[in-house]
């Protein structure tokens, strides 16, 4: 009798293309049953926002933050945190839809079962992010809105080239996402890695304050990661801050970043996940 | 002759619940919450890095809002009445993260149990229900005493904060605050059971506490009438009671007041969380809703 050696399972782009359409309707499903969660999603911009805001006022004299302006050539505070809270949501939803969403199928016990479809794995990881990003995306929206409503947001540049110097962040930052989920597989809590490393993410990528008014023995560290960069562009286009380098080889160093993440992100998955699945802890939490 | 199980009237429970029987029940609980929290590994991270990175973040924006002149620290002077912006966002950052991790461990006490589909089954146990809400705070206490100890160490090493504290004021603004803050974490844990969407409801508590009580800048840069509403949040007094001891070394006399308003506010959420809870926990086993989630 001969041995069936061949994989039953016909995997086409159009097969893949409809998982990921699936896996979104699922996330969306998911997240529309808990409606507090469509709550805390207006909340959130508003409470990160609100204290940050008066902090501002405490050090500004009639709105005008004129020591901030030394690190940040603009003396207008609450734009420069907007933008920098509107890109924080995206490297949040990588963190929590990939390196989260992992623990929570091995929590309820799916992660195992779903991993035996026939697709490539790191698909069913981006899957996950898909719909964060479209309740980010309109979160992002919701913080901008709110700060030009409540914070007085004034964006004086390009948002176009903005907009465009944020895609190969944002690529990057998934191919960072599948390294760091493949580290949720062997440390198995999420919680504390997921909110120790998009807090660290946000602290030196100069989400909340300019980079260079980081002590110098912490800059290096700030500098090295490309999110700065990221960052540091968009506030250029949008703000016309004092950048780091000139804005196009800021670009330049995203889109190296970017394939470079990507390549990485997937060789880590990769090697990670084979070994969860020698040990046979995959299921385990 | 012993009495056989059909001797016994239907009516009348088989178990015999003692003081020492409740006790050893407490105590497992607290060893559970104990083994619990030690099985992941990253809880040494956590008690190394929270303390230091939470407050990091608003101590390097104070510090890119003071400017590279130190020219912004003239108004935070006016507001706050001290240069010393390290020192006030770290006590107001502390008890920040202090009640955020009794929302979520606390508050989550009973829920990750609902979770993990043991709620029920140890509900069924002759054990006073209260006990298995009860026996999560030793260890939080500990835990947070440690972390309290971990920042203040992380804080002189890395960022050269000094202290002017008065121990004795300070060992008593942190035992008034027991009351309230795990008396909010335990009305906390029993709406978590109703409302079963525990993560966006700590967002709010915590988001309040974040926006009125002042953490990282003084109440007088707030509108009135939320200087008053902050009054009325047990943490806006912790946090100015621990500031005035630990960096202004008031002595117990000039507390008098915010501790006194603390024991009262403890008092008031301990029973509230007490109510609170036998109203959910009624409420959910006559809905048959205890092992949903």
């Amino acid at each position: 009798m001969a041995t069936l050696t061949k994989s039953l399972s016909r995997p086409t782009l159009a097969s893949h293309l409809y998982a990921l359409w699936q896996i979104t309707v699922k996330d969306w499903k998911q997240y529309w049953r808990y409606p507090l969660n469509a709550l805390s999603t207006v909340i959130q911009p508003i409470v990160w926002l609100t204290p940050v805001y008066f902090m501002g006022m405490a050090f500004s004299v009639n709105g005008r933050a004129e020591g901030f302006a030394g690190y940040a050539g603009t003396t207008d505070y609450m734009s420069f945190i907007i933008v920098g809270s509107a890109m924080t949501n995206f490297i949040m939803a990588v963190f929590w839809g990939m390196g989260y969403a992992l623990k929570s199928d091995m929590d309820g016990g799916v992660l195992e079962s779903n991993w035996l479809c026939p697709l490539p794995r790191p698909l069913l990881m981006i899957g996950r992010t898909f719909s964060n990003m479209i309740t980010t995306a309109l979160t992002s929206l919701g913080v901008v809105l709110l700060g030009w409503l409540f914070f007085g947001f004034k964006p004086t540049g390009n948002v176009l080239p903005a907009l465009l110097a944020m895609l190969p962040m944002l690529i990057g930052l998934y191919g960072f996402g599948l390294a760091f989920a493949s580290l949720v597989m062997i440390m198995r809590d999420a919680n504390t890695m997921v909110d120790i490393g998009s807090f660290l993410v946000q602290i030196f990528s100069g989400a909340n304050f300019p980079v260079n008014s980081l002590p110098r023995w912490l800059l290096p560290v700030s500098l090295a990661m490309p999110l700065t960069y990221g960052f540091d562009a968009v506030r250029g286009w949008l703000l016309g801050t004092k950048t780091l380098l000139p804005i196009h080889i800021e670009v330049y160093i995203l889109l190296g970043s970017m394939f470079l993440l990507v390549g990485l992100g997937l060789i880590t998955f990769k090697a990670l996940e084979r070994r969860v699945r020698m040990k046979g802890t995959l299921g385990q939490y | 002759m012993e009495p056989t199980l059909s001797a016994v009237p239907a009516s009348q429970s088989l178990s015999h619940t003692t003081l020492g029987a409740e006790l050893r029940a407490f105590r497992m609980v607290v060893w559970r919450e104990w083994a619990h929290f030690i099985r992941y590994p990253s809880w040494i991270f956590a008690l190394l890095i929270w303390p230091i990175i939470f407050p990091s973040t608003y101590i390097l924006s104070a510090r890119a809002l003071s400017g590279p002149d130190g020219s912004g620290l003239g108004r935070f002077l006016q507001t706050a009445g001290t240069e010393n912006f390290l020192g006030y966002i770290v006590i107001g950052t502390l008890v920040w993260m202090w009640q955020n991790t009794i929302l979520w461990n606390v508050g989550f006490a009973l829920r990750g149990e609902q979770m993990r589909g043991t709620l029920e089954s140890n509900w069924l146990s002759p054990t006073w229900r209260f006990s298995f809400l009860l026996g999560v705070s030793p260890v939080q206490v500990i835990i947070m005493l440690v972390f309290i100890v971990v920042s203040i160490l992380e804080f002189s090493l890395f960022f050269g904060l000094r202290f002017n504290a008065n121990l004795l004021s300070l060992l008593l603004v942190v035992l008034a605050s027991l009351p309230s803050l795990y008396g909010i974490g335990f009305v906390f844990a029993s709406l978590v059971i109703a409302a079963r969407e525990a993560g966006t409801l700590v967002q709010l508590v915590r988001g309040l506490v974040m926006i009125f009580c002042g953490i990282t800048y003084p109440l007088s840069v707030m509108p009135i009438w939320m200087q008053s509403f902050a009054e009325w949040l047990p943490p806006t007094l912790i946090i100015r009671a621990g500031r005035a001891a630990a960096l202004t070394a008031a002595p117990p006399a000039a507390l008098q007041g915010d501790l006194l308003k603390l024991l009262l506010f403890g008092a008031f959420w301990l029973i509230t969380g007490y109510l609170a809870f036998s109203f959910m926990e009624r409420r959910a086993s006559r809905r048959g809703t205890v092992g949903q989630f």
